[in-house]
């Protein structure tokens, strides 16, 4: 059946949006307005959904207080409601279910959020939440465009660029659960917000990018950053984008800033003899927020009065302020987030204690300049060598709102090479808050009518571990040797066999090999092995495992070669294929901590 | 019964009179079970009905959003001026977000404050109000004192609670310690 519309749909860490256009002629991108509960009973439609989950009480499901038009008999709620009860009932509340979902170190499939709450709560999963947030989405759709089933669209469902292939997997998982047709597109954050400039640029662009140059895209949203360097190259005449690399999965955004700042504010408050409760301080953190946006807009004031309002129904009585000043809050965010540092800094890592608690890695180091630094230097190198600095920064994320911070970090860059010309704002108009789901909506918009497409692949290279044969050597493990399987830059639609020796595997018991994966080595063909790699190399994320059944046989191993795929979707995936032809069986993550 | 069902029929029984009554018969084997087929999770609910006024509901957001119904229900009296201008700079734009969200509210007319207009030969006296001196059917012309609002849109938020709770703006908030 041919799709009415096409749909980008932005899951986002903090706030999820969804996008859509007709597939016509013109793309004519609008924002779905969800209708979400806002307070007990009460449901208001709004152009984003946050991505909070609130566990309700047996009282709540009883007296419907978390019904929605298409759910009775609610347990849970979605949106703003969650959020705000986040304040009062941490315990029940699950947020940045986002971040958990590429969190190597726990089972993202097994009920564990809210991290740390008590028994009596029944948890849910990553995986259930992602999918909670997606159905929320879905039913908004559903119900607005009920002659225009989510199934029958096309859909287009963004990721971090940073997210592995796991990550990736399970979001997917969760997209599929959630009733989103199995043939949808993930797309990478920052390239849909790239298309989302296209799309408000229109055949403008081929102006304002030239061949050769390249463009930075800052990512900052509320709780993680990601960085993608795309270049402008030349095909038959024809100018196209090219995803060039992706950084690391940075924990850290504009929440940290705002909070960051609460802390500093509420200092101040105990100067005066207050302290604030739970409730007040997330009244805090908000106006914290507007307090950094109006600070630090171009021309912004230079003081700015915060008050925490009475918690009673005294309100004038209880209400205290405080001024916080420009210079104040300059100093501890431009400096603390956007530090200046040489081209040559690194993030600083903590040396880890002897017991950390698993909970969520955030950085050890918030300077997101010193991290552009490091992925800068290991990607924007000239000719000889040399760093040759991107030539546009596309900013993304509510956090740049406050415009100081792109006019800090474009000061930083440009420090960093004073003979190269500086780096620009890339032109035009920037939707902070909703271009991801427009990217997104345009991308599968092009996709339909042949539009403009950024080329890229994969934007890492694969590994498996390969132990070595030999003799053992008791208390040693083998050692192990890591097979490229995937290249840099591997098209989606694409599949390569991987040239090897003949691997051995035992029927009918799992096989398990460990995954690595790589930002920097960008040169390893298939089948190259690898020795011996350092940590900042090559990275361990989770283990592929199958386990091989051969009907009509008594082969108790089979020998086999790998040959890995990139879909047309961009899922990646391996495969064991038996030399003498005796079938094939896929790898699977296995995301279960040992 | 499940201790599940059991705790659900209690508070049930806790607040509805008939149901206790025939739940005791029902205990002393005078009433036979009524067999009610419930189907679960089936066809969504129709529109939840708003059965309570929408003012209430406008009322509701923006006391929970802007603890507007606190600062006008206090005596202004007992405050001095720095006091009130505290709590009314954020009451007042938070409040503003909340009518800004809910009603997107556009000046009736693009017309600048003091500048010169001319209004339509048969216009509707809710478009425009003259003062002055006014005689025949117009059109008129003067000086805009004031450029009217107009709501571009009404999404008051849906309610969905019962009639006992109709009328609540905001609920009694308890700190369990």
């Amino acid at each position: 059946m041919a799709s009415k519309y096409v749909i980008g749909i932005d899951l986002g860490t903090t706030n999820s949006v969804l996008a859509y256009s007709e597939l016509g002629e013109e793309l004519d991108i609008k924002l779905l307005k969800i209708p979400q509960l806002v307070a007990e009973n009460t449901i208001e439609a709004r152009d984003s959904l946050p991505s909070f989950s609130y566990l309700g009480t047996s009282a709540e499901m009883e007296n419907g207080t978390l019904d929605l038009p298409w759910a009775v008999e609610r347990e849970f709620a979605i949106g703003a409601f969650a959020r705000s009860r986040g304040a009062d009932f941490p315990d029940r509340t699950v947020g940045a279910a986002k971040s958990w979902l590429c969190h190597n170190k726990v089972d993202r499939r097994a009920a564990i959020l809210p991290w740390n709450a008590p028994p009596e709560i029944s948890k849910i999963s990553p995986v259930t939440a992602a999918q909670q947030y997606l159905e929320h989405l879905v039913s908004a759709w559903e119900s607005e465009f009920p002659d225009a089933p989510i199934r029958e669209q096309q859909v287009v469902l963004t990721v971090p660029a940073s997210f592995d292939p796991v990550a990736r997997e399970l979001t997917r998982e969760a997209a599929l659960a959630a009733g989103i047709p199995s043939d949808f597109v993930l797309l990478e954050e920052p390239q849909s917000a790239i298309y989302a400039w296209l799309a408000q640029q229109g055949e403008q662009w081929r102006k304002k990018l030239k061949v050769g140059e390249s463009v930075l895209i800052c990512d900052i949203g509320g709780g993680t950053t990601d960085l993608t360097l795309i270049s402008v190259d030349e095909e038959d005449g024809e100018l196209v984008l090219r995803r060039v690399a992706v950084g690391d999965h940075l924990l850290v955004g504009g929440d940290n800033m705002d909070l960051a700042t609460a802390h500093s504010v509420s200092q101040k408050f105990a100067e005066k003899g207050t302290t604030l409760n739970p409730w007040q301080s997330v009244s805090l953190w908000h106006s914290c927020r507007a307090a950094k946006e109006t600070l630090l807009a171009s021309a912004g004031p230079d003081t700015h009065s915060i008050s925490v309002l009475g918690r009673g129904s005294k309100l004038i009585g209880g209400t205290i302020s405080v001024e916080v000043d420009k210079n104040e809050i300059a100093s501890s965010l431009l400096d603390g987030f956007f530090p200046a540092c040489g081209i040559n800094d690194r993030p600083q890592r903590q040396p880890a204690s002897g017991f950390q608690e698993i909970g969520l890695p955030y950085e050890s180091d918030p300077g997101i300049t010193r991290h552009i630094a490091a992925f800068v230097n290991a990607h924007c190198a000239g000719e000889s060598g040399e760093v040759k600095l991107p030539n546009h920064v596309l900013f993304n994320g509510g956090v740049f709102k406050a415009t100081e911070f792109q006019d800090r970090l474009l000061q930083v860059m440009s420090d960093w090479n004073p003979n190269d010309g500086s780096c620009m704002r890339l032109d035009g108009t920037h939707d902070l808050d909703f271009s991801v789901a427009r990217g997104a909506c345009n991308y599968g918009w092009s996709k339909a009518t042949g539009g403009i497409r950024i080329r890229g692949g994969v934007a890492k290279s694969y590994y498996v571990g390969i132990e070595t044969a030999g003799l053992a050597i008791p208390g040693a493990p083998r050692p192990l040797k890591a097979l490229c399987v995937v290249p840099f830059g591997m098209e989606e639609g694409t599949q390569t066999d991987i040239p090897s020796g003949e691997i051995g595997l035992v029927v009918g018991q799992p096989v398990s090999f460990r995954f690595f994966e790589s930002n920097t080595r960008k040169d390893d063909a298939p089948g190259f092995v690898l020795d011996q790699w350092t940590e900042e190399e090559l990275g361990e994320t989770d283990p592929l495992q199958a386990t091989l059944t051969l009907e009509n046989s008594d082969e108790t191993f089979v020998p086999v070669k790998f040959e890995s795929r990139i879909t047309e979707l961009g899922v990646f995936e391996l495969w064991c294929v038996g030399v003498n032809a005796q079938g094939q069986w896929k790898l699977e993550f296995n995301v279960r901590d040992e | 019964m499940g201790l599940m069902a059991a705790s659900k029929a209690f508070f049930k029984l806790l607040f509805n009179k008939e149901l206790s009554v025939s739940f005791q018969q029902l205990v002393d084997g005078k009433l036979q079970p009524r067999i009610e087929s419930t189907p679960k999770k089936a066809a969504p609910k129709p529109e939840p009905k708003p059965n309570r006024s929408d003012a209430i509901s406008l009322l509701s957001a923006l006391q929970r959003e802007a603890r507007f119904v606190d600062i006008i229900s206090e005596p202004l009296g007992d405050y001095s001026d720095a006091q009130v201008g505290a709590a009314a700079r954020d009451v007042l734009r938070d409040s503003g977000k909340v009518i800004e969200r809910m009603f997107a509210l556009k000046p009736l007319t693009e017309v600048e404050d003091g500048a010169s207009i001319e209004t339509p030969s048969n216009f509707d006296p809710a478009e425009y109000r003259l003062t002055g001196n006014v005689s025949g059917d117009g059109p008129f012309s003067g000086n805009v004192a004031h450029h009217g609002w107009k709501a571009t849109k009404c999404d008051v938020p849906q309610w969905s609670g019962n009639k006992k709770t109709e009328m609540i703006v905001a609920p009694v908030e308890v700190e369990i310690s």
